[in-house]
Formats: C-alpha cells, structure tokens, sequence
C-alpha cells in the first residue's frame, strides 16, 4: 500500500501523468470543440465556471466542466479552486519520500536554503561561483543543443505593453 | 586630459585584476583615491559598463550559492546551460558570458543577477513537465537581464547616489575591503527579498514568452508554470519568498493574457521538448 503511493507519487513528479489540475474561467469563455481559433463551438462556460484540467495543446487546454467538455484557451483559464487551495504542495513531501523513504519524515535541510533568513544570512560562496563557471556552455554548444533538440529559430516581436494595464508605474 | 572611459578601464583594469591588487598594495598605491576616482566615475554616469555588470552579478550569484549549493550533478547543470544560453542567443545581448545553474533547493523559485548569471531551483524544475516550460522561465529570467532590472533595483533600493556610491567602491577595491564588499551584499540581499518591480516583472513575462517562441519553443511553456504556481496553495513554505517578491501567478497570467492575446498562437505548434528533460531532470 505504502509501497504502491510512493510508486503513483514518483510517477507524478515525473510528469508522466497529465496534469489533472482544478481551474476555473477567469471570464466567459467560449468552449471549442477542437484546439483551434476558428473550430466549432461546443458552448458557453460563464464566468468562474469550476473545470478539470484533462491536458494541454499549445496554447490550449482540454477541460471538463458541469457545462460541458471541450478545448478553450489557456489563458481564459486560472488555476487552483475559486475558493480558497486546500493541503501542502506534495513537493517538500516527495523529496523527503525520496530521501528518508519515509513519507512521514521531515528531512532537516540544514542551514542553507532560500528561505527569507537564510539568504539574510548567507555568505558569498566564491568556490560554488567557480565550479557554476566550468558547466558554462558557449555559443557552439547552445547551437549543437539547438539542432539534437531540432530548434527552429523564429522571428518574433515583442509585445507591446497592454495599454495602462498596470497602472502609473511606466517610465 | 584622458577621456573618461579610458580612465574608467584604467581603474577598472587595476582594479579588477584579481593579481593587480595585491600589486598595487605592494607599491604602495591610495588605495583611497583609487575607491574616490571609481566614486566619481560611478556618480558621473548612472551607468555601470559591461564589465562593471558583470563584476556586480558575479557577486550577487556567489550570495545566491552560498544560500543554496548547485545540484551535484553536472550533467543535470551543462544541459541547463546548453538550453539557456541558446534561448539567450534570442535575446538583444548574446555576447554577454551567460552562465545558468540548478540550486539545490525545495523552494521553488528562479534568480538572475546582472551580467548574465541566471539561477533556477530544483525544487521549481521539478514541478515543471516540458523543456518549454523550463525555456519559459530561464527567458523570463535572461528579459532580467538584458533590460538591467536588478541594477536598477539596487539603486533605487539605496538611493541612486548611495547606490551608485556602493558599486563604485566595491569596483574600486574589489574584495580587499570586507566593509565595503559587505555593504555592496547587503544592497543585493536587500534587492532578492524585496523583489524588483512588479512592471519589470510583467515586462521579463512578455519578453519571457517572446525569446522563448525565437528560440523555438512553444511560448506557452512560462503561462503553463504560472498556472502551475497558482495551483498550489499559496500558504506553502517552498513559495513564500516566490511569492513576497513576485506580483501573484494569477495577475501575471491575467496581464500575459492581455499582451499576448492569439499574437503568438502560430508559435505554439513549437516545441516542447520533454523526452531529454524528463531523462536529465528525473533521474534522481
């Protein structure tokens, strides 16, 4: 039993299982039956509509949802429940299932982390500096990455500032 | 009289040779007139130049290790630098020595430091699911850095004057006065838990999504971390910092939605990338 919740827990963590996440509609969406633009409409969700999370597909989701299944986009879409998230990410937990092979134990990280109090306290580790040096990758790496991963450079533009979006703050 | 930019390298080439200092104490240089030139160098222009940068983000990392260790796998940290600094070639400084690294950390949270120096933690890779997301975020972080948010951070955190003061006597004695150099970390630590702007954060996002569909990745990857982010409970201890220094997933995915709109939706057929990701980042 223990044995098989830590097997399903890695499984997760190694993002072999989709994500099953809860979401909501940010606004009033318009559920698509195919993950494109101008595919036929499969309805209406209104806002706040709650949705299960199924997959995505660019910048498209798969959800269900009490109005009905379909694709919509990703954007129109937040995570997380309308009220308020409920448990501890799993995160902290399947590391120190991995390491103490006890769900129930909380591994002690020691001084260090990146916590508030722990950079307040940090010391400038010049050795660790050095050694981040010797994994630097040059220009003829990146381009030898670039083509085993068949990366296909674009030219894009920028995008624009939404117009006042975020209020007075602009230079 | 000697330009100013020749006398600003002559100082910086004294200064910043690690074996010219010691040199220097030896014949008996003022020390003190050298800190006073770089003093007026740094109050005279509101711009540090690229080798000042890069000095400044030097350190500002090594406060960032000395919190968090890299993860003891190179493998894991060259393939990390073989993504980032392609995704960086699509970004307006590819000449900059662009360094990345994994921390070993539970906390999930993402670091740059002026000069080209970007830091990601193993506990927010392991929440990721694709290469593109991966590429999302280190672009959010290299939009950081190419629009030199930190260093501006770092002078308005002080002062402008105050804080072009701390640079350039830390550029002027580099290491050898511990008060100094103490002044200049604290300005940096000051700088990673208030957080930088919250318009410099949707700015990197909108540059973030842009560099990562050049680079070929599907653009969608860094909106898919944020609804990552915003799903989880927002009490957890992993993203305290995350989130005291970062405006909230929600309203970044809200402002991305605003700027991207279907802009950047013939990219997203880009790729994502996961079968080398999940091999290297999954072993463990």
């Amino acid at each position: 039993m223990k044995r098989r919740l830590l097997v399903l827990l890695l499984a997760c963590s190694a993002g072999i299982a989709p994500a099953q996440e809860a979401g909501y509609a940010a606004r009033q969406v318009e559920l698509k039956r195919e993950p494109f633009s101008d595919a036929a409409s499969a309805g209406t969700l209104p806002e706040r509509t709650e949705v299960k999370i199924v997959s995505r597909q660019g910048g498209w989701l798969r959800i269900e949802s009490a109005s009905g299944a379909g694709w919509v986009r990703m954007l129109s879409i937040r995570t997380g429940s309308t009220g308020g998230a409920g448990g501890d990410s799993g995160i902290k937990q399947l590391f120190n299932v991995a390491r103490s092979g006890s769900s129930g134990t909380v591994v002690a990280t020691g001084v260090r982390g990146l916590d508030r109090e722990q950079i307040a306290n940090a010391q400038p580790d010049a050795a660790e500096l050095s050694r981040m040096a010797q994994f630097a990758a040059s220009q003829a790496d990146a381009e030898r990455f670039a083509s085993r991963a068949s990366l296909a450079a674009q030219a894009v533009d920028y995008l624009p500032a939404p117009q006042a979006a975020q209020g007075a703050g602009e230079r | 009289m000697i330009p100013r930019a020749a006398l600003a390298a002559l100082v910086l080439g004294s200064a910043l040779g690690a074996t010219a200092a010691p040199a220097l104490a030896q014949f008996g240089f003022d020390l003190n007139r050298l800190i006073d030139t770089a003093r007026q160098i740094g109050q005279a222009s509101t711009e540090v130049n690229e080798a000042q940068e890069v000095e400044i983000g030097r350190q500002y990392a090594a406060v960032l290790l000395g919190a968090a260790p890299l993860v003891p796998d190179p493998e894991l940290q060259r393939y990390v630098n073989a993504l980032g600094r392609w995704v960086a070639q699509h970004a307006e400084r590819p000449g900059l020595a662009w360094q990345f690294g994994v921390l070993d950390s539970d906390n999930l949270n993402a670091f740059a430091t002026p000069g080209g120096f970007v830091l990601i933690t193993r506990g927010l890779l392991a929440r990721m699911h694709s290469e593109a997301e991966l590429a999302g975020v280190l672009a959010h972080e290299i939009g950081h850095v190419v629009k030199k948010h930190h260093l501006n951070a770092i002078r308005k955190g002080a002062g402008m004057q105050a804080g072009m003061n701390i640079v350039g006597d830390f550029l002027a004695q580099r290491g050898r006065n511990p008060e100094v150099t103490s002044r200049l970390v604290s300005g940096m630590k000051e700088v990673m838990l208030r957080g930088l702007d919250k318009d410099d954060e949707f700015e990197a996002d909108r540059m973030g999504v842009v560099i990562a569909a050049r680079s070929g990745y599907d653009p969608y990857g860094l909106p898919a971390v944020l609804q990552t982010l915003s799903a989880m409970n927002p009490q957890d201890s992993g993203l305290a910092l995350l989130f005291a220094t970062h405006p909230a997933p929600a309203d970044r995915l809200d402002a991305l939605d605003a700027a991207m709109g279907t802009r950047l939706d013939r990219f997203a057929a880009g790729a994502r990338g996961s079968e080398e990701f999940l091999r290297v980042t999954r072993r463990k």
